[in-house]
């Protein structure tokens, strides 16, 4: 990929967080619902350009973190800051800045609308009320489609694509917002073994040539730890963070899934009781 | 018969509601607000009701039952705390039940409000025409204005929020616009009918496109042609107008079902021999 598609998906201005200080901090946050907590006095931060891998059994938090990240949740105490701003004052130009993938499932993908038009989608944030989308616009939404290899496609219903493509145009969707962090929940959720490596090797290949600030969440352990710099480990708190290797310890993964784990040379197997093997 | 005044004033009454409520109704039927904008029609006939029982302006009272109900069912929605088609179906029936009591309470019979609840486009007064016009022009200019974001939130409204868009400040505002377009065509197709007239063109358009420019286009187009043919074929049988609108636009949309290449593209795919 060229320097002028670099130059044109990346957000102009980096100069609100400096490379020292984190993009993302959350300090001793909680958030939850009075009488739920869903995650408790998480303190972690998380610098510009790294890729982070969040991981953890299902209700341990994953997508409240999400949810937290785009400000759409403050939290009940402790603090949380998204680009050099407390979230409570996260307003929509900021909220621009932060490139989402949802979860499949969550939306209708047989929605009527092209893939152009679903991409564009993204430009619509960042470029706030009472605008028209312009020319350049749509050569960023294009430029997105590019990246994501689906440029042939621009005019197909989204409905006809396969989910892996359908996955592809969301991150797209994401890019076209020239976002500085880019957060995919579960994106490998319901894809072929196949598409699963063809989506996270994407997402892997803009973080490094776009520079972008990732978040990936997942139930997939082995499918990123060899591609994340950092791993966050959560059940209802920050289990554990760090490299890798230092996340992926037996005893670790023991106490927060419940089951003994056996790690091998390439992979991780969960079994039901490792002690009769 | 196009050269009397009052066809005028319904060919184009009806020609505004229709185009009205099939671009509100691609809204309607993308972010799944249906049974939503049906308790709204019959709540504005609540406020109709209301005003005729007191003598006061029923499109005001119309406008201020409709928003009520609208809003409350956006606040609803918002919380999860209740599934929809419940607290809709309790607010539905409350301000029927509302309706039917403002009537009984009436003394005699009164036609003007059951033309509100059946639609009687041919009886357009000029007044009505200038009032009807100039809040399809409000509702038109408002969905144009926020075109893009009503789009996104139809999409998927925490993706638009997530995005940068005011999603929560746009539900409202199409709820808002939703409530105006049912208030707006009360007295063309009636509260019984002025939802058929939101739902069935945007889901004829939904039939024949996977493109959210042509959807909106074909709606407008299918809205305005039912709504005038059907204005037409009133007149030329003599049968009453909101009917003949909302049947016309059903035997459209089965036929649109009918050749529809989405349908056409399904069966074709599953009588083709596998790989």
């Amino acid at each position: 990929m060229g320097q002028g598609r670099q130059g044109i998906l990346t957000h102009g201005s980096c100069d609100v967080v400096g490379i020292d200080r984190p993009i993302i901090r959350f300090d001793h946050a909680t958030f939850g619902f009075p009488g739920v907590i869903a995650l408790k006095e998480i303190s972690l931060d998380i610098a510009e350009g790294e890729f982070i891998g969040v991981i953890g059994p299902n209700g341990s938090g994953k997508t409240t973190l999400c949810r937290a990240v785009l400000g759409l949740l403050r939290p009940l105490e402790g603090h949380l800051q998204i680009f050099d701003c407390a979230c409570e004052e996260l307003r929509c130009h900021h909220r621009a800045r932060i490139g989402y993938l949802p979860q499949k499932g969550m939306i209708d993908r047989n929605f009527p609308v092209t893939v152009l038009e679903a991409v564009m989608m993204g430009r619509y944030g960042a470029l706030g009320l009472f605008k028209r989308p312009s020319r350049r616009d749509r050569e960023i939404a294009l430029e997105a489609l590019a990246h994501v290899g689906m440029e042939h496609h621009r005019d197909t219903a989204l409905g006809h694509l396969s989910g892996g493509q359908q996955q592809r145009v969301f991150i797209a969707r994401a890019l076209a917002q020239q976002p500085q962090v880019l957060l995919l929940d579960e994106p490998t959720t319901g894809l072929d073994i196949t598409t699963q490596h063809n989506v996270v090797e994407l997402v892997q290949q803009l973080h490094r040539e776009l520079g972008l600030t990732v978040l990936l969440i997942t139930h997939d352990i082995n499918m990123i730890r060899s591609r994340v710099d950092r791993l966050v480990l959560l059940k209802t708190r920050v289990f554990a963070a760090g490299p890798p290797q230092d996340v992926l310890k037996p005893e670790i993964l023991r106490e927060v899934y419940g089951k003994d784990v056996v790690i091998t040379d390439r992979d991780m197997v969960i079994v039901e009781d490792y002690h009769h093997h | 018969m196009l050269t009397y005044d009052f066809m005028q004033r319904s060919l184009l009454a009806a020609a505004l509601v229709g185009a009205l409520c099939s671009v509100v109704g691609v809204f309607v039927v993308l972010r799944g607000l249906a049974f939503a904008g049906a308790g709204t029609a019959h709540a504005a006939f609540a406020g109709v009701a209301l005003a005729y029982l007191m003598g006061w302006p029923p499109l005001a009272l119309a406008i201020l039952f409709g928003l009520a109900t609208v809003w409350i069912t956006g606040v609803i929605e918002e919380q999860g705390r209740m599934k929809l088609d419940v607290s809709i179906g309790i607010l539905y029936t409350a301000t029927m039940a509302l309706a039917i009591l403002f009537i009984g309470l009436m003394k005699g019979y009164n036609a003007e409000v059951y033309g509100y609840l059946f639609g009687s486009v041919l009886s357009v007064t000029p007044d009505e025409l200038r009032v009807v016009l100039a809040l399809s022009l409000l509702v038109l200019g408002m969905i144009v204005l926020f075109s893009k974001e009503l789009y996104f939130i139809a999409f998927d409204q925490e993706m638009a929020e997530a995005s940068g868009v005011p999603a929560r400040r746009i539900f409202f505002l199409l709820l808002t616009l939703v409530a105006l377009t049912v208030v707006i065509s009360l007295k063309t197709v009636g509260a019984v009918l002025v939802f058929a007239m939101i739902l069935i063109p945007a889901s004829t358009a939904y039939q024949l496109t996977h493109s959210l420019t042509h959807l909106t286009l074909y709606a407008v187009v299918i809205g305005v042609l039912c709504a005038a043919g059907g204005v037409l074929l009133s007149s030329m049988w003599d049968v009453p107008s909101g009917p003949a609108i909302v049947l016309l636009a059903t035997t459209v949309f089965f036929l649109a079902v009918l050749f529809s290449p989405k349908r056409l593209r399904r069966v074709h795919a599953a009588s083709s021999p596998q790989p």
